[in-house]
């Protein structure tokens, strides 16, 4: 039972393809909650929005403080039963670095808020709309960056998400805000199944 | 060279391997996605599951969820080792193919 280099070579590289469509099913389904959850809350900003403009701070204050804090809880349950594994299998209490991706994921969505927030105040922008369509497409283009690294399917969610963002944005500019709660939200609900059945 | 791993070396074990070892440190996979990641029919992935296990390199929790049961595998400690090894001994390989030439 000797290989030849070539096997062996072969090898190497079915092995390392299984390892990545691993890893990005593992990626896909980690960041399915959270696409549902933001979903689920933009149908809910954007409704919201659409229906009391003149109240959007507001509403998207408490939008965004139920998604971190709800984008939290999600990621500390998942941490938490891993730790509870690793401890099981190793005898002893330590941390395990999917704990510490969990908090990465979560910090880097705290850092996405400070970022919009500042590039909002520098660009100043004069209308709700521009504001609505601005998150929406910084969101888009994490997903498509996240997508080089963690798979295609991220790449294909955050292209979707920019491309009815900006289609709603241009051609239904009426009615932006109900667009993004039916369109932008459900994609987001679509997009996180999506990504669980991977 | 040394002789390679015959748990491991057959292709459905080895990448039910590889694909256990791209999982965080104490996750675990369920049977379903990993039959879908390894393109193995049910009762194959469930040989093989069965004879890794009885190898030590992998190991199975069966409950359930909600009222669904559920399968979950993770590799052990000796498999991960174990798997390691084997790769040593496929670069080992093709390394000394390439002083070769």
């Amino acid at each position: 039972m000797t290989l030849s280099p070539n096997q062996a070579a072969d090898t190497l590289q079915a092995l390392a393809a299984t390892e990545r469509r691993s890893a990005h099913a593992y990626g896909y389904l980690q960041a399915s909650p959270d696409l549902i959850l933001w979903g689920v809350l933009w149908v809910v900003g954007y409704g919201l929005t659409d229906v009391w403009p003149r109240r959007a701070a507001a509403i998207w204050i408490a939008i965004i403080t139920i998604g971190l804090i709800a984008g939290f809880l999600i990621e500390f349950r998942a941490a938490r039963r891993i730790d509870a594994h690793t401890t099981a299998a190793a005898g002893s209490t330590r941390h395990d670095a999917a704990a510490h991706a969990h908090w990465m994921f979560s910090s880097i969505a705290m850092i996405a808020s400070v970022f919009i927030a500042a590039a909002l105040l520098v660009l100043a922008p004069v209308s709700g709309r521009q504001i609505g369509a601005f998150v929406p497409l910084v969101v888009a283009a994490g997903y498509a960056l996240l997508g080089l690294w963690r798979g295609l399917r991220f790449i294909a969610v955050g292209a979707a998400l920019a491309v009815l963002t900006l289609g709603g944005f241009f051609l239904l500019p009426r009615h932006f805000d109900l667009w993004m709660a039916a369109v932008g939200g459900g994609a987001l609900v679509l997009g996180g199944l999506w990504l669980r059945r991977a | 060279l040394e002789q390679p791993d015959a748990v491991i070396h057959q292709p459905i074990r080895l990448k039910i391997m590889a694909a256990l070892k791209a999982l965080p440190r104490g996750e675990r996979l369920e049977f379903v996605r990993l039959r879908a990641i390894v393109n193995a029919t049910e009762g194959n992935l469930g040989a093989h599951i069965t004879t890794l296990e009885s190898a030590g390199y992998v190991q199975v929790a069966k409950d359930f969820n909600g009222k669904r049961p559920r399968t979950r595998v993770w590799l052990s400690e000796p498999g991960r080792r174990a798997l390691a090894e084997y790769i040593a001994y496929l670069r080992a390989i093709v390394d000394a193919d390439q002083e070769r030439i």
